[in-house]
């Protein structure tokens, strides 16, 4: 058997035989998945809502059609950055709640592309760098409080995030405030924005910004010395440390790639999202408000790795698309506030180790799959070994 | 300033330090038991709204306690998924407050007008007048329990079982205590008193309930707890410094020519919670009890 | 017969009082503790219990006070057989023990720690009567402690008697301290031994469990010697010389199982005889009066001067608590000494970072593989290249990691030293003990080391993998390299090392070659005895 076509083979098959064994947690995600669900009946169910019909609106309104679907990727687009965010420096060890301030930051200083004349591609690309480079900075401050006196990285993040807000609310009104119309900030003008992939929905070629830094990410954390040493430092920060890794340096930087992160999703909102590319809607800014958090419960469900994470955002961008929908949806709308419910309880749900436990008969079933394709493909696997 | 304005000053000052000393108490009781919850603000939120529901069905006596029923529920959910259930603290913490801002939000809806809803004034607890003015009844409580709850640790063999449940659990093992047990009624109380602060706030203090009411007081609550290093007069301190900035924010804001705009002065609250916490403004240190709690997880 | 103070009169009146039958206990992991012990405990007696570690003495007295149930057997006192499903049914029975590592509460006052382990919650602390009464108590034992003081600000001796008078506090009946005196000066030792015999005299039954010989001798009525879970000694004190008891605590070299898997018997002489006396080598790590401190502040490595040098294996047998742990640390960057120097062909290795130390020459196989070796949840390529994630030939431009150069140096590794695992990508967590072991020290390997210092290289593997490592070891050795062996399993250091260390309270008894010494010897200086001591 000639070296090479042995090895694609077997390569082949390990990646599937890895895929399987490593089902567990996307099991467990989808279980959580499944009891959010379920909790958000109960409470519809409660509130005097059917929820069997809200569902199907929902699930409607989020893959129904290229319409939705192009909808739901539109949403799922800044999730997956926010989710990044603290999927990276949760790798390194930290929680970095900071996400929903470092996007506010990066949303603003994307906006400042408004006042230089560059042409495309120039004015996308000066636009992410901007916002990067802001939520980087927004990320800096709690991280090196956490590094050098030991502050609470919960607490300065959250801080952070307040302060940010109001800090953007005041730029957004008395610094980029457009001065023909009150409740926005400047638009960014024309040449830089993203174009709109699907004519008709809100979703642009900023979704190629999202899935690039995911994959960004996946091959820094898993090719790169630098990755590494974060996934080290995470782990065993003990063993790490004597494997001559400096934590508090690539715990740093890891602050830094998630604050970078936060950024680019509020680019990518103010860049790619029609018709106002701008911040509008006065103190509630209601396209920047709660992605950040909501990235979190993304970068959970997504078991924290880059590709689980735009699986999962595609799920809970779906959700928040199809809520859209589902609160217009017959005689008794569910408002789509439900929504985020259902993604509270998925976290909570998700939160309980091994849920699994609670449901033996789906663990069997599930180790009975994999111990049967374990043992399909444990031959080839092994004759590649002798 | 005037007289007036000073005893203004005063008065909003206190009524903002109540939901901060009750919810930095409670998580003091929790931390010092060795559980740390981030979920405070989902509390706040959750308890504020329920309890706008109970005192519209039965007075304000029964917000109160409805609201702080929701607190000790959630704060028991909180301690038996982290200890018999071995969960990861953090995580369930951030779940309790996506779930609060969506269920609140949601009922909101349910109310009426989405984001807000206005409490009957049947249904808020009357303020007693003092040469102050209007003053909530409330705050002599958030005055006074951080004395019982202080003395309760210190001098009862609850809190020394409590205390020893957080700072080494495998010598209280060998005593005989139950941690987990332990751990269960500490933080389902903790919860309980987050959940009498949001009820205050939406029934004793704002009359309103809107869908981010607690506007990051959970956190502001966990500052006092650092600030404090479990010494619940510290916190209390610590909430009334908090309270006396929230109230120069209103303060400013009603000023006739203003100096400063809006939003940095609402920021201030924050910044300084920020300083406080890094230390900036002589912060006591108690590093080796403050520390250990949060490592048993 | 040794010299030993008299270890007091056969006591009259001592009554059964408690009764292990054929306690086995088997761990979660597989490793058995206890095979079958029967012990009788009376009243009026002070019983000591000796083995080396690992013989199963703690495993057994956290049995008898309540912290673990046995696998099999029971306890039986007069009134019938007695279960406790938590120390607090122990001490409510009358059964108390002070561990090794103290159960105290670090913050809390010595008063605030006894007033823990009794009743009633909600009760206000009675500051004042408790006071009372833990100073009459102190005022009958003997033992004196400030009340007042966060007993983590107190010394250990300090600390030890308020755990002893947090047992006495409960009035017990039974009195167990394992291994008390490893952190007394000599004059509190005395003081200790005192209150012992005083509460003996009162009728409480003591069991005192040590490795020091000469201790045993001067205090106890009856002496039970544990080896590998067994029973395999139970005499009066006065009909036991120190001789005896060494042979019982480490057994015959004929009958030790390790020592028969390795070797036929026409190859023990010939092996535990070679010693190389005159080194080939050159001395590769040189200590001079190196002393170190241990965690709780007392010095564990006490003014040591020695060299290893290239082409032996230097081993350092003993029980494990003295001192060996905080040597290895000095040595790997781990912990800095405060005294003494430490060089390897003239560089100094104290006080390096563990990043610089493999740069120096040194390759550590540390003790807990689990939290200084490996990242669990990594691959196993992963690990194979922790600390050494920088080289050139894994790293490439832009700081990728060449897979695949990466990929095929683990499966050398795998192939060299025979680890078996799915393959490179396989967790590390799903490896046996022994292959993870065999990860480690190939990787260390890798780094082309002066000097390898194993610590406790074969804990927990299986023999076939232990004796792996063991002749990877040599083979490094016959290579020319320096090897510091560190170990408590005494067959593991007797059939493989060159010259022998015997380490005790931090300093070395004696410096040979095995063959100089017989297993009785080798017990005595395990033990504390000198050469000078022995009759």
């Amino acid at each position: 058997m000639s070296e090479s076509k042995r090895s694609i083979e077997s390569r082949l098959l390990r990646g599937a035989h890895r895929t399987l064994t490593g089902l567990s947690p996307a099991v467990e995600s989808l279980l959580a998945a499944v009891v959010g669900l379920l909790i958000g009946a109960i409470l519809m169910y409660i509130w005097g809502f059917n929820p069997w019909k809200a569902y199907i609106a929902l699930f409607k309104g989020a893959y129904g059609g290229s319409y939705e679907i192009a909808s739901s990727l539109a949403r799922a687009t800044p999730l997956i950055l926010t989710a990044l965010t603290f999927s990276i420096c949760l790798r390194s060890g930290m929680f970095n709640i900071g996400a929903e301030g470092q996007l506010f930051m990066g949303a603003t200083a994307s906006i400042l592309v408004a006042y230089m004349a560059l042409p495309a591609p120039l004015g996308q690309i000066v636009g992410l760098i901007l916002a990067a480079i802001a939520g980087a900075a927004w990320s800096l401050v709690p991280a090196f409080l956490k590094l050098t006196r030991g502050v609470s990285e919960v607490i300065s993040t959250i801080m952070f995030n307040w302060i940010a807000r109001w800090l953007v609310l005041y730029l957004a009104i008395f610094i980029l405030g457009d001065p023909n119309r009150a409740e926005k900030t400047l638009s960014i003008p024309l040449a830089a924005r993203f174009p709109v992939m699907v004519r008709g929905t809100d979703l642009s070629y900023t979704i190629f910004v999202s899935v690039a830094f995911a994959l960004l990410i996946y091959f820094v954390l898993w090719h790169t010395t630098v990755g590494y040493e974060v996934r080290a430092a995470g782990l065993n920060p003990t063993a790490a440390r004597y494997g001559g890794i400096r934590n508090k340096r690539t715990m740093f930087l890891s602050f830094i790639l998630g604050g970078i992160a936060a950024g680019l999703a509020g680019a990518t909102i103010t860049m790619g999202q029609p018709p106002t590319y701008a911040i509008y809607g006065g103190a509630a800014m209601p396209q920047l408000t709660n992605v950040g958090f909501d990235g979190m419960a993304v970068a959970m469900v997504g078991r924290n790795h880059p590709i689980g994470i735009i699986i999962a955002a595609v799920f809970f961008g779906g959700l928040n698309a199809g809520g859209r929908v589902m609160q217009f949806y017959g005689s008794n709308p569910v408002p789509l506030e439900l929504v985020r419910v259902v993604m509270g309880a998925i976290v909570l749900a998700m939160s309980i180790p091994e849920l699994i436990r609670i449901f033996p008969s789906v663990k069997k079933q599930g180790q009975e799959l994999v111990g049967l394709f374990r043992r399909l493909t444990r031959k080839p696997v092994k004759e590649e070994q002798a | 300033m005037s007289l007036n304005d000073i005893l203004s000053l005063l008065r909003i000052s206190l009524h903002a330090m109540v939901p901060l000393a009750l919810t930095a108490v409670g998580e003091i009781i929790g931390e010092t038991a060795g559980l740390f919850n981030i979920g405070l603000e989902g509390i706040l939120l959750m308890s504020a709204f329920v309890a706008v529901l109970g005192a519209k069905a039965g007075g304000p006596a029964v917000g109160l306690l409805v609201g702080m029923g929701t607190g000790a529920f959630v704060g028991f959910l909180f301690s038996v998924i982290n200890t018999y259930w071995k969960g990861t603290q953090m995580v369930t913490g951030i779940g309790i407050n996506l779930f609060a801002m969506g269920f609140v939000a949601f009922g909101l809806i349910q109310l009426g007008a989405p984001g807000f809803h206005d409490v009957p004034k049947a249904a808020e607890l009357a303020k007693l007048r003092t040469p102050m003015g209007a003053m909530s009844p409330l705050i002599l409580v958030a005055l006074v329990l951080p004395f019982i709850v202080f003395w309760f640790l210190k001098r009862t063999r609850a809190g020394l079982m409590l205390k020893a449940a957080g700072e080494a659990p495998e010598a209280a093992d060998v005593a005989g205590i139950n941690i987990n047990r332990i751990r269960l009624y500490a933080t389902t109380f903790g919860g309980l008193l987050a959940g009498l602060g949001g009820a205050y706030m939406s029934v004793a203090w704002m009359g309103l309930v809107t869908k981010d009411l607690s506007a990051g007081r959970g956190f502001i609550s966990l500052a006092c707890v650092v600030f404090s290093g479990l010494n619940p007069l510290l916190a209390l301190l610590a909430a009334f410094i908090f309270g006396l900035f929230q109230g120069l924010a209103e303060w400013v804001k009603t000023l006739p020519s203003k100096p400063i705009p809006a939003q940095f002065v609402s920021m201030l609250p924050y910044i300084i919670t920020l300083l406080v916490v890094s230390g900036a403004i002589g912060r006591v240190r108690f590093p080796k009890s403050l520390g250990e709690p949060y490592k048993r997880e | 017969m040794s010299e030993t103070e008299t270890a007091g009169a056969p006591p009259a009146q001592a009554t059964y009082y408690l009764r292990a039958e054929g306690i086995t206990k088997v761990y979660s992991d597989g490793t058995v503790a206890l095979k079958a012990a029967d012990v009788e405990l009376h009243t009026h007696e002070i019983m000591g219990l000796l083995g080396e570690n690992g013989a199963g003495k703690t495993t057994l007295t956290k049995i008898l006070s309540g912290l673990l149930p046995p696998t099999q057997g029971r306890v039986v006192s007069p009134k019938g057989p007695v279960r406790f499903s938590s120390p607090r049914e122990a001490l409510d029975f009358g059964i108390g023990m002070v561990h090794q590592h103290f159960a105290l509460v670090g913050p809390f006052t010595a008063a605030e720690n006894i007033a823990l382990s009794h009743e009633r919650p909600f009760t206000t602390i009675q500051l004042a009567r408790t006071r009372e009464q833990l100073e009459a108590l102190m005022a009958e034992s003997g033992l004196h402690v400030p009340l007042d003081v966060p007993v983590e600000k107190l010394a250990v001796g300090e600390q030890q008697r308020v755990e002893i008078l947090k047992v006495l506090s409960r009035d017990v009946d039974l009195l167990i301290l394992d291994e008390p005196t490893s952190v007394l000066t000599p004059l509190e030792v005395d003081e200790l031994f005192d209150l012992l015999r005083k509460l003996k005299e009162q009728g409480t039954s003591i069991i005192l469990i040590t490795h020091k010989l000469k201790e045993v001798q001067s205090i106890t009525n009856r002496i039970v010697v544990l080896r590998h879970g067994e029973m395999v000694g139970d005499v009066r004190t006065e009909d036991a010389t120190t001789e005896r008891l060494a042979q019982l605590m480490v057994g015959q070299a004929v009958e030790g199982e390790a020592v028969a898997v390795e070797l036929k018997d026409e190859e023990l002489p010939t092996r535990v005889q070679r010693g190389k006396v005159d080194r080939a080598g050159e001395s590769v790590l040189h200590v001079e009066h190196l002393t170190a401190k241990g965690n709780t502040g007392e010095i564990a490595v006490n003014d040591l001067t020695f060299d290893v040098y290239g082409g032996e294996i230097f081993g350092i047998a003993g029980v494990e608590g003295n001192g060996q742990t905080e040597l290895v640390e000095s040595l790997t960057g781990l912990r800095v000494p405060i005294s003494g120097t430490a060089t390897i062909r003239g560089t100094n290795i104290l006080g390096v970072s563990p990043r610089q130390i493999y740069r120096l020459g040194v390759a550590h196989i540390p003790e807990d593989r689990w939290e200084l070796g490996l990242v669990l949840p990594f691959t196993l390529a992963e690990n194979a290249i922790l600390g050494v994630h920088q080289w050139e030939e894994f790293k490439g431009p832009l700081s990728f990691l060449r897979w695949g150069k990466i990929n095929r140096h683990v499966r050398e590794l795998m192939d060299r030293f025979e680890i078996r695992a799915a393959g490179p990508s396989a967790p590390a967590k799903s490896l046996s003990g022994g292959n993870q072991q065999k990860l480690i020290v190939g990787r260390e390997l890798a780094k082309d080391p002066a000097i390898i210092v194993a610590s406790q290289p074969t804990r927990g593997l299986d023999i076939g993998s232990a004796k792996y490592i063991r002749d990877l070891l040599e083979e490094m050795r016959d290579k020319g390299r320096a090897i510091l062996l560190v170990s408590a399993d005494l067959d593991e250091v007797l059939a493989r090392a060159d010259r022998i260390a015997i380490m005790y309270e931090g300093k070395f008894m004696k410096v040979c070659a095995p063959s100089e010494l017989n297993r009785e010897q080798i017990g005595l200086l395990m033990g504390g005895v000198t050469d000078e001591e022995a009759s």
